[in-house]
């Protein structure tokens, strides 16, 4: 009894800080719309500033925590200008999501660059000696977390309700046009809650550092943990976001207990899973939704360049010579190695773009799909020495298996959910990943993976390895355009556009969702096998959650909604790293403000930015009527 | 006092309205009539600041207020009651009424604060019962109610309304036009942006025709009103000429129906 209270209390000092999250992600949310996910990074942000404040300038706890508090804002105060704002009136509201979880990788990699990679810990604000009470301890630092929470709270709940700017923030929550009329500024009010939630989590990071060790990338599992706790309790909702926080902590450390600390992350998820499919608003009503079909037409279809058909095949032609004879001209093994594992996820890559950049899904579990389909080849080809081109097949049906009950559970849910949901599905992954370890070889991965190969065929060196799978992207692009070419791209189009009016045309929407869902989770085990068999080894964050992230940063960094586009991302964040190794240390780092400026200043992508730029040029050169500019642009 | 001068303004994808010359005079209403998408509301929206002209000059009072931001436009007398509306439903009467004077938070105690919504709702009797209830359920008429009186709030010189008889039943239509002309009767100057036209001119002093982003016809409001080309392409009775005579009988059926919504003056 006294193990099940203490295990409760440390639910509950966990729930406290997931509780402090949310309520972060709900006060943005309430006034912008968006899931902040760059909150988890001011959390640790927050806590590392307060560490060097403390151990650095020697500065005491209470005034080092003050100043990480006070550092954060400003800080949050400029990414909130240059990129949260703007992006609000430029980006599609369903990419907002994406553009944060850029900022979320900013912090990381700028706190990584700052630093490093080791964990740090604040020292307890009130001594080491626990507090005893009635037979169980408690460390003294649970009341500063508690009683932060409870603060803030109220503090929140009083600025919200009895002040001028707090009935601002409501006013533009509840209209922003009409919240302009009556002379209030919105971009400052949305400054201010993005301000204000920032300082709320580093307020959360400073007060557990004590009792958790943090260090750069925990910021990533707040993120998403706030984020769970906020869809638990009803987005938007201030005491949902308590509940769902505290709800979320003590699951999370009574399955730790109980069951083991592998699963836990997998049980915290399915009951958010579970949640989700039950009462998909969360458990309290905010009374108000907002519509939630994510991804709407405006931004995508305007980043929407396409060569004109002329053109296109004398470029696909230089394409397809240049691809053949690459390996030539490389001068080292590494750049091939390199090219190889950028053809890999750009096979991946082709599935999440019919399934984001055509149908317009959002998915953010899309490596999910790759773990399943490396472990399974892997794993049979260890274990049990089946052939690879086996392992693959059976890798891709669990992975289609898994894909359609996860379409079929998910059906109902749009935007911001169904990313959720998707994300839920990578972390349950990632968890049994790890906690399968008879399977996967556990933390330390899956060792021993043989080569690809078909008969006697094998593709051990990396140049065989390359024209594999340069192989599998042709016939893949070749069926892939065929395909959306027909009823079947512009089915999907339609649903991207508006899936109501889709399906007032008669289109049988959730069939073709389940089958681009499909399609992109083939596509992804896919190239899962093929890592697996390319690298001969397979570790759980090689197919994580952070893969998934960079997957949608590569096609957005590309160009969605073409089926070249995001070969460019897939090399150039691929490549760069490979080139310059000095610079590898800022990979996180430049994945975000990559990110983060193409949101904002090139929707179109690389491949839209390259073939736009083209075109003045050419412009500018020949001298083409105007006319048959505009023409080809239609075409 | 508002004085708006070859103004071209638009979105995104280009200028909706073009050249718009407007006056509003002290104490006068003012209307806008034009069918639906015709720009008036891009032309009210551009006076009170939620849209940038290209080009153009708008003077308020003498001071050129084209590129000054919303909030400066509130504070110097100038209040936008949007079409639709558009309450702050999750929040109360008074909150919303607090709102209205926003822009005048650091000049008002809270006594002249209480004593403004006060005075306010003296014209909205049904507001003062219900101040702490949340907006969003109130009925159409209420929450057109409140949004007018909202903005009072702000002590205005001129009320700019978009729309305010829109999906109203008839009866509130009548009542709130008779609002409105007890406003400018107070001293108010009112520019009215209005499809129910008949209605709208019956009240007005002068209007303004707007075609297709342009004025094509500016007239004082009893001109228009007996205009046989406005009556033709506003005023909803010109249909009754092109019913056959065996129609009669509903044609005189419609025409009692249409009637029915303008008031007595």
């Amino acid at each position: 009894m006294v193990e099940a209270v203490q295990i409760g209390l440390g639910g509950i000092l966990q729930g406290c800080t997931y509780a402090l999250l949310a309520l972060g992600f709900s006060l943005v949310f309430r006034v912008t719309g968006v899931i902040n996910l760059a909150q988890g990074g001011f959390c640790i942000l927050g806590a590392l500033l307060a560490h060097s404040f403390q151990a650095e300038f020697g500065w005491p706890i209470l005034l080092a925590a003050a100043g990480g508090i006070a550092v954060t804002a400003m800080v949050a105060a400029v990414l909130g200008a240059l990129v949260f704002v703007p992006g609000l009136s430029r980006v599609a509201h369903g990419n907002m999501l994406m553009l944060t979880a850029g900022l979320l990788a900013l912090l990381t990699g700028a706190i990584l660059l700052i630093w490093g990679s080791q964990p740090y810990a604040l020292p307890p604000f009130s001594g080491d000696q626990p507090a005893v009470l009635f037979g169980i301890t408690l460390p003294t630092q649970g009341f500063w977390i508690i009683g932060s929470m409870v603060s803030i709270v109220l503090a929140l709940w009083w600025l919200l309700h009895k002040t001028n700017i707090g009935r601002a923030l409501r006013a533009c929550s509840e209209n922003p046009a009409a919240a302009a009329l009556m002379g209030i500024s919105v971009p400052g009010m949305t400054l201010l809650s993005f301000i204000l939630a920032a300082m709320i989590g580093a307020t959360a990071g400073i007060v557990i550092a004590p009792i958790t060790s943090l260090q750069f990338d925990t910021g990533s599992l707040f993120s998403i943990m706030g984020f769970i706790a906020v869809a638990i309790g009803g987005v938007g909702s201030f005491p949902g976001a308590v509940a769902g926080g505290l709800l979320l902590g003590l699951a999370n450390q009574f399955a730790t207990a109980y069951v083991s600390s592998l699963f836990s992350s997998a049980l915290s998820v399915g009951l958010l899973l579970a949640i989700l499919i039950w009462r998909p608003s969360g458990l309290f009503n905010v009374g108000k939704t907002r519509r939630q079909d994510v991804r709407e037409e405006a931004r995508v279809q305007k980043g929407l360049i396409r060569i004109a058909r002329q053109a296109a095949w004398i470029w696909g032609g230089l394409g397809l010579v240049l691809a053949f004879t690459l390996p030539l001209w490389l001068p080292g093994g590494s750049l091939l190695s390199s090219l190889n594992i950028t053809g890999i996820l750009f096979i991946a890559l082709i599935g999440l773009n019919i399934l984001s950049g055509y149908a317009g899904q959002v998915s953010l579990g899309q490596a999910g799909f790759m773990a399943i389909g490396g472990y399974t080849a892997g794993w049979l080809a260890v274990q049990y020495n089946v052939a690879p081109i086996l392992g693959v097949l059976a890798g891709t049906l669990i992975s289609l298996i898994c894909a359609v009950i996860l379409a079929l559970i998910t059906m109902r849910l749009r935007g911001l959910y169904l990313a959720l949901a998707t994300l839920a599905f990578g972390l349950m992954i990632d968890s049994l990943a790890v906690g399968l370890d008879d399977i996967t070889g556990g933390p330390s991965g899956l060792t021993g993976i043989p080569s690809f190969s078909i008969g006697g065929l094998d593709f051990s060196s990396p140049l065989r390895m390359y024209y594999l799978i340069l192989g599998i992207i042709l016939v893949s692009l070749f069926l892939m355009a065929g395909a959306l070419r027909s009823d079947f791209g512009r089915a999907l189009q339609a649903i991207r556009t508006d899936q109501t009016a889709a399906a007032a045309l008669g289109i049988n929407v959730p069939m073709y969702k389940l089958a681009a869902f499909a399609i992109s989770a083939v596509f992804a085990s896919l190239a899962g096998s093929l890592y697996a068999f390319d690298f001969n080894y397979l570790s759980p964050e090689m197919v994580g959650t952070t893969r998934s992230f960079e997957l949608v940063t590569m096609m957005v960094i590309g160009g969605e909604g073409i089926l070249l586009g995001p070969l460019l991302g897939s090399g150039l964040l691929t490549m760069l790293p490979t080139m310059f190794e000095a610079l590898s240390v800022y990979k996180t780092f430049a994945n975000g403000a990559l990110l983060a400026f193409f949101f904002l200043y090139l929707p179109e992508g690389m491949f839209g930015g390259l073939v736009r730029a083209f075109r003045v040029i050419k412009n500018r050169v020949g001298h083409r009527p105007k006319r048959s500019l505009l023409h080809e642009g239609r075409v | 006092m508002l004085n708006v001068q070859k103004i071209t303004a638009g979105y995104a994808a280009g200028p909706v309205i073009w050249d718009i010359n407007l006056v509003v005079n002290p104490g006068e209403i003012v209307t806008l009539i034009g069918a639906n998408g015709a720009g008036k509301s891009t032309i009210v929206k551009t006076i009170s600041g939620l849209l940038r002209p290209v080009s153009g000059a708008i003077t308020y009072n003498g001071k050129s207020i084209e590129s000054i931001a919303t909030s400066e436009r509130v504070r110097m007398g100038i209040s936008h009651v949007p079409e639709g509306r558009q309450v702050f439903a999750g929040l109360s009467v008074a909150e919303n009424l607090r709102l209205g004077a926003y822009v005048h938070r650091h000049a008002l105690t809270e006594e002249e604060l209480q004593a403004r919504i006060k005075k306010v709702c003296e014209r909205f009797p049904i507001l003062l019962n219900r101040m702490d209830e949340i907006v969003g359920n109130f009925s159409g008429g209420q929450q057109q109610m409140l949004a007018i009186a909202r903005g009072l709030m702000a002590n205005p010189n001129l009320l700019i309304l978009d729309e305010p008889s829109l999906g109203l039943s008839p009866l509130l239509v009548s009542e709130i036009f008779a609002l409105i002309k007890a406003l400018r009767d107070q001293g108010l100057a009112i520019l009215l942006s209005e499809q129910n036209a008949r209605s709208a001119l019956a009240i007005s002093d002068r209007g303004y025709v707007i075609e297709s982003g342009r004025v094509s016809i500016s007239a004082p409001a009893h001109e228009l009103i007996n205009s046989s080309e406005i009556i033709d392409r506003y005023l909803g009775v010109g249909g009754v000429t092109k019913i056959s005579s065996d129609n009669k009988k509903m044609a005189a059926q419609i025409r009692d129906l249409i009637w029915s919504e303008s008031i007595e003056t």
